[in-house]
């Protein structure tokens, strides 16, 4: 068979199967809208806490539900929420008497709502604007995380149980063992508290940059240093044993061992013989990531203050901001499609073996 | 080099570098000296001098306040979040402010109306309000009567989603005679106006055309960056997630503020705040936990607490659900003589506060002449043997006609209040009273009788938590009876659901008393009665702790107003 017309062949077999991956998101989002909707307006009320310290008033909760589309049956918010309420008329001034139509378009025509915290700003203007603060503090973090686990793995994996191996097992075991949390507090108290406590150069405990310095690159690199190492630290331990698990596996295969007989350097038969075959569980760990790098670190982002996603989500959580807190969710739900297919192609890529059908 | 012998020079090397960026401009000042400053009283103040204006290549006067939590809106119409509506002190400015003691002081009027000066009418219906003359936007624009029926007209507008039309839709008719006049009048005597009208004013000349635009104000631009100001700062920027900035009006037209910029640092939840006040990065917080204050004070920071009005409490619940041994006064009082909280104050709050004894302590509608039920178990026990309550089973839980005395206590999540569940729980059961507790988010803990709420509903027997009305107003619609919740008023005010004639009618008769010595006795006598029949059984006085660092000066903070004299604030440099 002619070698060149295979690969229209397989280009156009992945073309339909990302195809049919992406017409099959569409109910998948559905259900998940439907599903998170539902819980968040049944367990939360978003008019209790608008009082403020006080528990909001009777007449004002009346009102807000009103105008706010909160009296009407779950159901019914929910088809506001997807399709909008421009086509119906509502009752503006409070008289019983729908006297305006609506101006929500839906999520379906890209109106995510408005938020109820922030009132009358548009949910996608407040969830773009803390994306970029996410992807600059989860990219590196990744980046940090994938470079320290493959050295890490690797080395170990080659210095299989020397004392160099048992060491980084016995600490990756402890860093995989260990809370984000305990980790994030710690780190802060090291190298904030005490540090400037001893006269040592110290790092700021949070926030993305002084305020009074202003949103430099030093500064945003410096803020950026304490969260990173928190994110980095579990998951460097969790990457370099998957790492090293399957670098052994692929070390022990005979082609390596025919490779070293042939004389080859053994830095080329690491990164071309052992590591491409040993990549597709480091993909696989990477494919269910890429999401969280939108997601952003919510425990992290809360700790530090970092003003990211993760944080965004926890604080209009809280107070049942269905609008923010269905558009971040939405939002996922199609980051962790999007990376699913991703991955699937990275597999095709990686192992010609692999075909769609 | 081997492989292996790289390895940890290239990881020493990255230490290396990860110090040298660190190194890069940070601030490595020694920590200063902790002093010693009563947790309770006020910084001393230095007086406020006419300030001199400053060196030309004097350095700027910065301030960060640290708030755990961040703005949902600049207008205060949009928002009753406290975080944000405090700051309103600071750029926007009121009609009056209350001060360190709470007495009310003019701010955009020439006088505090009252029945003398002819600004409150006497049959409390009308309110005249006189402007002074020399009152002005940020952008020179004189402040007028029409601001204020701007403001008015916006809050209650329809096309307006505010968070809250209170007091506003309260009023029958609202005119300005000229520029500097205006005149409020209710259809009912409102007793509360002072502490709950005009705390905020909008600009007319800015938000009137966006209205007339746009249709209403929820989108406006100004809502989360304010163009004008009417306080001693104007709004500079809002970084999301991070900062808001505010400098100096140098067109203010009351005493120019001696800080030149205010920033509020939003960070995401206590350590951090505790973190930044320690570290110097952060020069103001609040809300302090007692377990906290000795860490800053150790760190050189002052903490000092501010009446507020909040009394922690216990609500006891009288509806149909309830248990029926909470019918019973001699109940309630055993329950109130069984539990030591005085000992939880002084063991859980540091001694930093005491059991509140009325729901109004720390004002003068705080009857002097009552004291608060003491810890005598001996009498509790006696009492709820007299009541019948006897352990006839001998497990330890009183019962009587068949029924266990079990109470369910419920509140929120907050460490403290579950703290003081457990103390409760233990000191009750000595009495033979089985205390289960529950413990709810807040939103789902103060949710009204129509949503569910679990005191309005019978969920609980016991309530816990903190709260006030319109400090420091005393008015209240918590014990009306026409406030119980129910099917048909499913918002009722009262989710305790009790109903006291005399209570009720004297509640009824302080919100149409104008003259303070009479109001003032009316709630004195409400005091016994509450305290006397235990309806609600006072905690600890929920004081606001706040923490200052030691290069501030001239610090006052009111428990109304806490930024009031926010233009007397300055750094020492």
């Amino acid at each position: 068979m002619n070698q060149v017309s295979l690969i229209p062949v397989k280009g156009v077999q992945m073309t339909r199967y990302i195809i049919r991956r992406l017409l099959q998101a569409i109910p998948l989002l559905l259900i998940v809208s439907l599903i998170l909707f539902l819980l968040l307006y049944s367990i939360a009320d978003p008019l209790t806490m608008m009082g403020g310290r006080n528990p909001t008033r009777p007449e004002d909760r009346a009102r807000l539900a009103r105008q706010l589309g909160l009296d009407k049956p779950i159901m019914m918010q929910y088809v506001y929420w997807l399709i909008g309420n421009d086509w119906e008329m509502i009752d503006v001034s409070g008289d019983g008497e729908p006297d305006t139509y609506g101006r929500r378009k839906g999520i379906l025509r890209g109106d995510f709502g408005v938020s109820i915290v922030t009132r009358g700003k548009p949910a996608l203007d407040i969830i773009w604007e803390r994306v970029p603060n996410t992807l600059l503090l989860m990219i590196p973090a990744q980046i940090v995380i994938l470079v320290f686990g493959l050295i890490v793995g690797i080395y170990s994996a080659l210095r299989q149980y020397s004392w160099v191996d048992n060491s980084i097992t016995t600490l990756s075991f402890v860093g995989f063992s260990m809370p984000i949390f305990l980790i994030a507090l710690l780190s802060i108290y090291l190298f904030s508290v005490l540090f400037q406590r001893w006269g040592l150069p110290s790092l700021p405990p949070n926030g993305m940059f002084d305020p009074q310095v202003g949103k430099t690159t030093s500064q945003v690199l410096k803020h950026m240093i304490l969260p990173i190492f928190a994110i980095a630290f579990i998951d460097v331990a969790r990457y370099s044993r998957y790492i090293r698990s399957s670098m052994l596996e692929v070390m022990s295969q005979d082609y390596i061992r025919t490779a070293k007989a042939k004389g080859l350097r053994r830095v080329y038969i690491i990164a071309v013989h052992a590591m491409r075959n040993a990549s597709l569980p480091i993909v696989t760990l990477i494919g269910l990531d890429l999401p969280f790098l939108l997601a952003g670190a919510v425990v992290t982002e809360r700790i530090f203050a970092w003003p990211g996603m993760g944080r965004l989500f926890l604080d209009h959580l809280d107070r049942s901001d269905g609008a923010v807190v269905m558009g971040i969710v939405i939002l996922l739900a199609i980051a962790v499609i999007l990376s699913q297919i991703l991955t699937d192609i990275a597999y095709a890529l990686l192992d010609p073996r692999i075909r769609y059908d | 080099m081997a492989t292996h012998k790289k390895l940890p020079l290239l990881l020493g090397i990255a230490l290396l570098l990860i110090l040298a960026l660190v190194a890069c401009g940070t601030d490595t000042a020694a920590p200063t000296t902790p002093t010693e400053v009563p947790v309770d009283a006020p910084p001393v103040d230095t007086p406020a001098d006419t300030p001199a204006a400053p060196p030309v290549d004097a350095p700027r006067k910065v301030a960060t306040f640290i708030w755990t939590q961040e703005f949902d809106s600049l207008n205060p119409m949009y928002t009753s979040m406290w975080f944000s509506s405090i700051t309103q002190q600071i750029w926007n400015a009121a009609a009056w402010h209350f001060d360190v003691d709470n007495n009310p002081n003019p701010v955009l009027v020439t006088q505090i109306p009252d029945l003398e000066n002819g600004g409150l009418s006497a049959d409390g219906r009308s309110i005249t309000l006189n402007l002074r003359d020399d009152i002005r936007w940020s952008d020179g624009t004189p402040i007028t009567s029409a601001d204020f029926l701007f403001t008015y007209e916006m809050t209650m507008s329809p096309n307006n989603i505010v968070n809250s039309t209170y007091p506003y839709s309260l009023i029958q008719s609202i005119e300005a005679p000229d520029a500097r006049t205006v005149v409020t009048t209710f259809e009912e005597p409102f007793i509360p106006w002072m502490a709950t009208m005009w705390t905020y004013i909008l600009p007319e000349h800015v938000l009137r055309p966006v209205y007339e635009a746009e249709g209403t104000l929820d989108t406006a631009a100004w809502n989360l960056a304010p163009t004008v100001s009417a306080g001693p700062y104007v709004f500079a920027e809002w970084e999301s997630g991070s900062f808001t900035r505010f400098v100096r009006n140098d067109n203010y037209y009351g005493t120019p503020a001696k800080i030149d910029e205010i920033f509020f640092r939003f960070v995401p939840d206590d350590a951090a705040q505790v973190a930044s006040l320690r570290t110097g990065a952060g020069d103001l917080g609040t809300f302090i936990s007692q377990a906290d204050i000795p860490t800053l004070e150790g760190a050189g920071v002052e903490v000092f607490a501010v009446v507020s009005g909040y009394d922690e409490g216990w609500y006891m619940y009288f509806g149909e659900e309830a248990h029926p041994a909470l019918a019973d006064k001699n109940v309630r009082q055993a329950i109130a003589l069984c539990f030591d909280r005085f000992a939880l104050n002084r063991d859980l709050l540091l001694g930093l506060t005491e059991p509140a004894v009325t729901f109004w302590d720390n004002t003068p509608y705080a009857n002097p002449n009552l004291e608060a039920w003491p810890y005598d178990p001996d009498r509790g026990r006696a009492l709820l043997e007299n009541a019948g309550w006897i352990d006839t089973t001998g497990n330890g839980i009183r019962d009587k006609d068949g029924v266990e005395l079990i109470l369910v206590h419920g509140t929120t999540t907050r460490a403290i209040r579950q703290d003081t569940q457990a103390v409760a729980q233990q000191q009750l059961g000595e009495c033979g009273i089985r205390l289960e507790t529950l413990s709810y988010s807040a939103s789902i803990f103060f949710q009204s009788y129509g949503n569910g709420g679990p005191l309005p509903t019978g969920e609980l027997d016991i309530a816990q938590w903190s709260a006030t009305e319109s400090f420091p107003d005393p008015d209240t619609p918590r014990w009306l009876c026409a406030e119980i919740p129910g099917d048909e008023y499913p918002d009722g005010n009262n989710d305790q659901k009790i109903c006291d004639e005399e209570l009720d009618s004297l509640f009824r008769r302080q919100a149409t008393q104008i003259d303070f010595e009479e109001r003032q006795q009316t709630f004195w006598r409400i005091g016994e009665i509450m305290l006397d029949n235990v309806y609600w059984l006072g905690i600890w006085q929920d004081l606001d702790t706040w923490a200052v660092s030691s290069r501030m000066e001239n610090v006052n903070i009111s428990g109304a107003n806490p930024f009031y004299s926010i233009a007397e604030w300055d750094i020492r440099q």
